[in-house]
């Protein structure tokens, strides 16, 4: 018994030296060396890029974020896109007391703001996760795993799309933080924190790739829903040459003149009959619009994107069903300078005036109380025939970046602007087609000569409303900050002028501290 | 109101106080002695050196009648003819002496062998605790804290230094932190090492998302089966954990039966009546109406006709019981235990309970002439746990001035609101909702010793042993909830399974040298050990009826399924030498090499070494002159670096994940499911703290009095913290990576003392204080003066708001706030008015402005103190007076912060109208700060939670003449009082952000034990 046992424990502990293994391979989770191999991945991934718009992570509505250091609701791309782009203007304030928020009312931030990381931190991360598949899509891998043409063709497709949506980015993180650092596919996880570009470089940057994808993608007319089109494409050209001079101190008007007219003689656009069902449970019908980011009550769930838009407009006296949702997070409201953009606040004249005023009044002398200012119900979870959306805390709503209406706006004003390639007549026929829409009638007609840069700010104002692209127009027309007065601009409540370099918004001192390379945009 | 408060509960603790004071004065008064016919007198010295004991106790056996030498050892007593004297010293021997006509006594005591060699348990080992170097502290059964307990950390709370001990809840077996000599991760686990019965246990909270949290992992261990829990505090002591031990290491070891013993029954049980210790401080429905009539006019018409105390209706007194039987036997060369328990225990909020029933198993069995030994361990539980439905939050919320009930509802028939975001009727929650969790959890682990031939003192184990726990979480929520208007009703399951298999092996080899006068004790190890997990669930929704409960799967319009699953290995190398020369001079040295799967191929394996050195000074001849006032000596300085690799799975490792169901996106028609891939950092590796302890024993007069004195410094290095990486460098924007840089530095002071000891009386206090100080050093590679710090710690209220900062050069999650401007009462300024009158409203009225420029805003929060205690305190009493006793455990800290942030989130009027067509109850701090709306960050949020609780105290009775059997009865009261200036709920929470409304218990205990 005795020697057997000798021979075991000799035994034992050989074998137990013997295993040393460590490797351990996640199993519910896809580890990076196999998941390439099949082709459908890459379109999973491809939605993933385009989810970056809509979604906050991999759980929906909540769960799993895609950033950290903010509430996983709160670090909606479309949700603090929104934010920068409308809260800091004369159309919208939000009541609510959230950490730094309530600077951005006012225009007095610094670069700690967390909402302000939070949209830094988006756009980069839709162009890094871009980034990670045009490495992984690109021909040589595609040829050594082995996939067959019809494959490889549709991959090569989704990845042109995929450099559209950081063409978007690109754009975003140009017109909020103008000088950003610039890398692309050739740029490894891990590698060298990134070089600081001009905006110029980054412009160019965009310009290129936007020349370059053109012909790879869908058709207007044949593109499924939510993805890009060639229509996208010349939107986001329009976009940038428009503003230009913003970027690069010169003007391109002329381009953008030329993208506009590509979109309208493309005839898969028309302006939608109704106004308000561009911003209802089912503007998925619309064929105004030419690229949106998708919601689905039940299967594209977020506490950003459009159940942010929604809800958070909903407060006060108003009865969230009327509006299709079970509650409303009463935070945001209309300057009185909003409203007074309008001829009447009924939209008895205007049909666009889409204000709630019962229990609120006009003017705000405390942001942080609902009932100061009128509600905005511009965006809701109905439908067009009047039904709720499929679910009443998370709309349908899609959330349009680009519609018609805005491509003949950019057309008129590119032509006052001096842009050649198209003309005052084809111009005020467009600003008219709007307004008749709003009116319901001829009466909201305008003539040539009131076809002013000041007019079309102010149509803007009142087609675009809420919409994401107040700060950007103000500042093309020079009057965002050192001009223009509205509201609690600048702290006050009958608003200041504020310091010019607000026009651009600071890199997050996160970031400076990650990436010594980087300046700090001027005085911040 | 926060001042009355605190006037009530003192005068409450007050007179707690005075009570006890009452009982340990009479327990004194009946010792003095009467009946006497002639005195005797003598001196009582030790019987080998011959020195006088002072303090021995001498008692006329037989009676209550006695006396204590004096300092000299000097004794006088009255007796009479044929009585015996019996003598009895701690240490020593106790003596019978028949004193016959006699007149002078003089009496030599013997030391007692058993103090000399107690053993005390160390990592893969034991030790005699006179050799021990490193930081070892034991509580013994005996020493346990009282009542009834669930979770075993719980029965130490209070009795070792610097380790603190904090329930995260009131709930009956809820979560627990444990921090020993402060935390040392921000990112990472600053949890110990739980090790039971030598198996490294997976001591992770199952938090399955979409649940509340829940319960404490340990409640399967049966308190009553444990029989010493010994905490590893210090590096010399714990690295022979190694990857494992920056956190420290709490030992649990189990009863066992032994060779030779008679067989032995014994029972204990109790039942225990839990009620609220504490209410939360919100209006009642005559303080609300008069608010809103005063501050809401314009929404007299939403409340309602009732007078309802939510508090009340979804709280109770609860009731708990527990049995516990247990049978030790053994043969000659065998050794048995078998036992079995049920608990059953109630919260104090309805629908909230834990039940456990385990059994337990020991065998040992000598062979081969001793030299083949096995023991083997099964210990197994099934725990049925109900969670309380989160009513607790709505009944803060909820307007006092409504019904339970409203006839016409379709919500059950009970009164809701028609609007999402409005409260949900508590009751109908507590009364609707099923939540329940069940679990089975088996550890079991066999050692087979054998003492090798040819080599005197070799001797090898092998052991193999297992950790699986099996369970089932679910909740099913009726169509008739209010909270289900959307998804007409739920049920949603989550399975668990956690397999962890562990194989070790050890060879020991111990060897007395006589002629260099040296001792060896050499043990190496290997050890490998697996954790496999796999969270199976799904939720299905829509329900057509509720009849169906949680079988409603085939019912349902909507079903979603998960899986999750994770696995890791740690395999080890490790060793250890105990050198003793000429009996006092001590070295310890310790290895253990880690090898990891959490870590990539560069970074997988770790080697933590630590020595230590220990000097039995006492024994030194130029110390003789001390002896007469020491009893025991010993200096002890260790070294040593230990890791931390609590950071969850597959970080190294480039990894995609897939999305849930509610995540997809629209291509077209059709929905895609997303496929992300996560950000890594491929150089992950461990953990290191480094830590430093230097530390006295000491026993004086005799031994009555011992202790020993540490201080400790442990710096920890590769930090694990999340940071921000430059934009575009990886999958996300912030990457946990090793960055950071931390210290812990303190003292700690414990003290032992047997004040009376004989054999009808004795009492002995123990006592401990600690100090710790920590500092973060380095946080990101960066240093910007500018840069104030990451915000951390989130409260409820608001959109992602934190209260806390981590900031180089100050504590972990110090507190950061505005600080208020108060009025000459002190409350702080009430907002929304322009009190320094420039014509605007805004943070400027209410708040300093701190930095001194002109304006305040966010740059003008400052650090306010920290939820880390500056001292711990813990002072436990045992006396015992012929077949009474009685015990009590008081705990304390001092200078620790807490955020009310129950005050804070309900505690303004604008609260009050919701933000819809509802009224909502607020904080009675409302009515003292006027605040209108939200001040989240205002520092009169943030108080001083200093407290000193009786945590348990107890009173019982052995009935006397009783020949093999012992009866015992007894009471204990646990949470008797706290005295504190704290405003909450509890002083003691976590993380220092008080947000969880459920409240703790005050609970009497009434048991029985039994041995025959």
């Amino acid at each position: 018994m005795k020697k057997i046992f000798n021979i075991l424990s000799v035994a034992a502990i050989v074998s137990l030296a013997a295993c040393t293994d460590l490797d351990v391979p996640p199993k519910s989770i896809a580890s990076g060396d196999v998941i390439f191999e099949d082709a459908s991945t890459y379109e999973s991934f491809l939605a993933k890029i385009y989810a970056g718009f809509a979604l906050t992570g991999q759980q929906g509505p909540a769960g799993s974020g895609d950033i950290s250091g903010i509430d996983e609701g709160a670090s909606s791309y479309i949700r603090q896109y929104w934010q920068l782009q409308e809260l800091p203007t004369d159309e919208a304030v939000i009541g609510w007391a959230d950490g730094n928020l309530p600077d951005l009312n006012t225009m007095s931030w610094n670069d700690d703001n967390e909402f302000i990381t939070a949209m830094y931190y988006r756009v980069f991360y839709n162009i890094s996760l871009t980034n990670e598949f045009i490495r992984e899509s690109s021909d040589a891998n595609l040829d050594s795993r082995g996939f067959t043409d019809a494959e490889k063709e549709i991959i090569r497709q989704y990845r042109a799309e995929a450099r559209f949506v950081r063409a978007m980015s690109y754009w975003h993180g140009l017109d909020l933080f103008g000088n950003i650092p610039f890398y692309t596919e050739e740029d490894a996880i891990g590698s060298d924190a990134p070089e600081q570009a001009t905006p110029a470089e980054v412009f160019a940057y965009i310009e290129s790739e936007l020349i370059d994808i053109e012909n790879e993608l869908f058709d207007a007319a044949t593109v499924p829903y939510g993805r890009a089109s060639k229509a996208a494409v010349w939107a986001l050209q329009a976009k940038l040459y428009l503003n230009a001079a913003v970027y690069t101190g010169s003007e391109r008007n002329s381009d953008c003149i030329a993208a506009c007219i590509k979109i309208i003689n493309d005839g898969t656009f028309s302006l939608w009959p109704t106004y308000s069902e561009n911003f209802g449970a089912d503007n998925n019908i619309s064929n105004e619009i030419i690229f949106a980011a998708l919601f689905d009550g039940q299967n594209t769930r977020t506490y950003g994107g459009t159940t942010y838009l929604v809800s958070a407009a909903v407060g006060g006296t108003m009865d969230p069903t009327a509006y299709g949702i079970a509650g409303g997070w009463g935070g945001l409201r209309a300057t009185s300078a909003l409203v007074n953009l309008f001829p009447d606040e009924t939209g008895s004249l205007d049909q666009r005036a889409i204000f709630y005023t019962s229990g609120q009044t006009k003017e705000i002398t405390d942001i942080a109380e609902f009932t100061n200012g009128y509600a905005v119900p511009k965006f809701t979870n109905v439908t067009s025939t009047g039904a709720r959306g499929s679910h009443e805390n998370f709309p349908d709503t899609d959330f349009a970046f680009f519609r018609l209406a805005d491509i003949y706006l950019m057309y008129a004003e590119a032509v006052v602007r001096g842009g050649s390639g198209g003309d005052v007549t084809t111009a005020l026929g467009y600003v008219n087609q709007i307004r008749q829409r709003a009116y319901g009638t001829n009466a909201g007609d305008i003539t040539a000569a009131q076809l002013t840069l000041d007019f079309i700010l102010d149509e803007r104002g009142r087609e675009l409303y809420w919409e994401g692209h107040r700060r950007t127009d103000l500042i093309r027309f020079g009057e965002y900050s050192a001009a223009g007065v509205w509201p609690w601009k600048g702290g006050v409540q009958s608003g200041t002028t504020t310091s010019a370099h607000y026009d651009l918004y600071p890199l997050p001192s996160s970031e400076l501290i990650a990436n010594p390379k980087l300046k700090q945009n001027d005085q911040y | 109101m926060k001042a009355d408060n605190y006037n009530l509960r003192s005068k409450q603790t007050g007179s707690g106080w005075f009570r006890l004071l009452a009982i340990l004065s009479l327990l004194c008064a009946s010792f003095i002695v009467n009946a006497q016919e002639r005195t005797v007198s003598g001196t009582v010295s030790d019987g080998e050196t011959d020195e006088t004991l002072p303090g021995v106790t001498v008692l006329v056996k037989g009676t209550s009648r006695g006396t204590i030498t004096d300092m000299d050892g000097n004794y006088k007593i009255g007796i009479a003819d044929g009585d015996i004297l019996t003598f009895s010293f701690v240490g020593y021997e106790t003596k019978d002496v028949t004193v016959g006509s006699q007149s002078v006594v003089n009496v030599g005591l013997r030391l007692s062998i058993e103090q000399l060699a107690e053993i005390v348990v160390v990592g893969y080992g034991e030790q005699e605790k006179g050799d021990v170097t490193g930081v070892v502290a034991e509580v013994k059964s005996d020493d346990f804290n009282k009542g009834a307990i669930v979770s075993p950390d719980n029965l130490i709370a209070g009795k070792v230094a610097g380790v603190q001990i904090t329930p995260n809840s009131g709930e009956p077996g809820g979560q627990v932190s444990v921090r020993i000599r402060g935390g040392t991760s921000l990112t990472a686990s600053s949890e110990p090492l739980y090790v039971i019965d030598g198996v490294p246990i997976d001591n992770s909270a199952h938090n399955p998302g979409g649940f509340s949290g829940g319960r404490n992992p340990l409640n399967f261990l049966n308190p009553n089966e444990i029989e010493n829990i010994t905490v590893l505090k210090d590096a010399s002591a714990a690295a022979i954990y190694g990857a494992r031990g920056a956190n420290g290491v709490i030992i649990i070891t189990t009863k066992r039966g032994k060779a030779g013993q008679e067989g032995k029954v014994t029972y204990d049980g109790y039942f225990s009546v839990a009620e609220l210790a504490n209410r939360i401080d919100m209006l009642n429905a005559e303080q609300f109406s008069s608010v809103i009539i005063a501050k809401h006019a314009e929404n007299i018409d939403q409340m309602g006709t009732g007078n309802t105390d939510w508090y009340d209706e979804i709280t109770r007194t609860a009731i708990g019981q527990n049995h516990s039987l247990s049978f030790t036997g053994g043969t000659e060369t065998a050794g048995f235990r078998f036992s079995a328990g049920f608990q059953d225990l109630e919260g104090v909020v309805q629908n909230s309970e834990t039940q456990k029933t385990s059994l337990g198993f020991n065998y040992n069995q000598s062979l081969l002439d001793d030299q083949l030994k096995i023991n083997a361990n099964i210990k197994s539980s099934f725990i049925k746990d109900q969670y309380d439905a989160g009513a607790i939050g709505g009944a803060i919320a909820f307007d006092p001035t409504q019904n339970i009930h409203d006839a016409g509802s379709r919500w059950g028939g009970y009164f809701e609101y028609a609007e999402d975001l409005a409260p949900d009727n508590p009751v109908s929650s507590a009364d609707q909702v099923q939540d329940f969790g069940e679990y089975v959890r088996n550890i079991g682990k066999i050692d087979i010793t054998y003492d090798m031939p040819f080599v005197d003192g070799l001797s090898a184990t092998l052991s193999g042993g297992y950790d699986i726990n099996l369970g089932e979480r679910k909740r099913f929520l009726p169509s008739t909830l209010r909270s289900q208007s959307s998804d007409s009703g739920e049920v949603r399951i989550e399975n668990i399974k956690r397999i962890n298999p562990m194989v070790t092996f050890l060879l020991n080899y111990k060897k007395e040298l006589p002629s260099i006068n040296s001792s060896l004790n050499v043990t190496g190890g290997y050890e490998f050990q697996q954790f496999t997990s796999e969270y199976p669930s799904y939720r299905a929704y829509g329900l057509s009826t509720d009849v169906y409960g949680f079988y409603s799967g085939n019912i349902a319009e909507y079903s979603e399924t998960y899986n999750s699953y994770e696995s890791s290995r740690i395999i080890s190398f490790f060793g250890r030498a105990n050198y003793r020369f000429m009996d006092r001079y001590l070295l310890t040295l310790t290895v253990r090499r880690d090898g990891s799967s959490r870590f990539g191929p560069d970074n997988r394996w770790g080697v933590f070494p630590s020595a230590a050195l220990g000097w039995r000074l006492l024994d030194e001849s130029f110390m003789s002159s001390l002896k007469t006032v020491f009893s025991d000596l010993k200096v002890r300085v260790g070294y040593g670096i230990t890791g931390s690799q609590e950071i969850g799975n597959y970080r190294y490792l480039a990894t995609y994940t897939s999305s849930f169901p509610t995540a997809q996106y629209p291509f077209g028609d059709e929905y895609i499911t997303t496929l992300r891939p996560n950000g890594y950092d491929q150089g992950i590796k461990w953990e290191q703290t480094a830590s430093l302890n230097v530390g006295v024993d000491f026993g004086i007069l005799k031994g009555r009095l011992s202790g020993s004195v540490e201080y400790y410094e442990k710096n920890t290095s590769d930090l694990l913290f999340e940071v921000s990486v430059p934009a575009g460098t990886n999958l996300t924007n912030r990457i946990i990576t090793n960055i950071g840089e931390m210290q812990n530095r303190g003292i700690e002071l414990a003290l032992n003392s047997y004040i009376i000891d004989n054999n009808d009386l004795s009492w002995n206090v123990g006592f401990n204080i600690s100090h710790n100080q920590n500092q973060i050093k380095v946080l990101d590679g960066n240093s910007d003066e500018n840069f104030e710090g990451y915000l951390t710690g989130g409260i409820s209220g608001g959109t992602g708001n934190n209260i806390q900062i981590l900031s180089v050069g100050n504590q972990v999650n110090s507190f950061y706030v505005y600080r208020a401007i108060t009025d000459e009462n002190g409350n702080p300024l009430p907002d929304g008015v322009d009190h320094n009158g420039d014509g605007e409203i805004n943070l400027a009225d209410i708040y300093k402005d701190t930095n001194g420029d002109e304006t305040v805003n966010s740059e003008d929060r400052e650090i306010y103190g920290s939820p880390a205690p500056k001292f711990i305190m813990g002072l436990t009493s045992q006396t015992s007076y012929k077949g009474f006793d009685l015990s009590f455990t008081l705990r304390g800290n001092i200078g620790n912060k807490v955020y009310n942030n129950i005050a804070s989130n309900n505690g303004f009027y604008n609260a009050m109208d919701g933000s819809g067509n509802w009224l909502q109850n607020v904080h009675a701090s409302v009515l003292e700060t006027n605040y209108v709306t939200p001040q989240y960050f205002s520092d009169y949020y943030v108080e001083d939670a200093s407290f000193v609780r009786m945590d348990n105290i107890t009173l019982g009775y052995n009935v006397p003449g009783l020949q093999k059997t012992n009866i015992r009865v007894y009471g204990t009261v646990q949470n008797a009082f706290v005295l504190t200036e704290y405003s909450g709920l509890d002083p003691e929470v976590g993380n220092g952000i008080d947000n969880n409304p459920y409240p703790k218990a005050r609970t009497y205990v009434l048991g029985l034990s039994l041995g025959f």
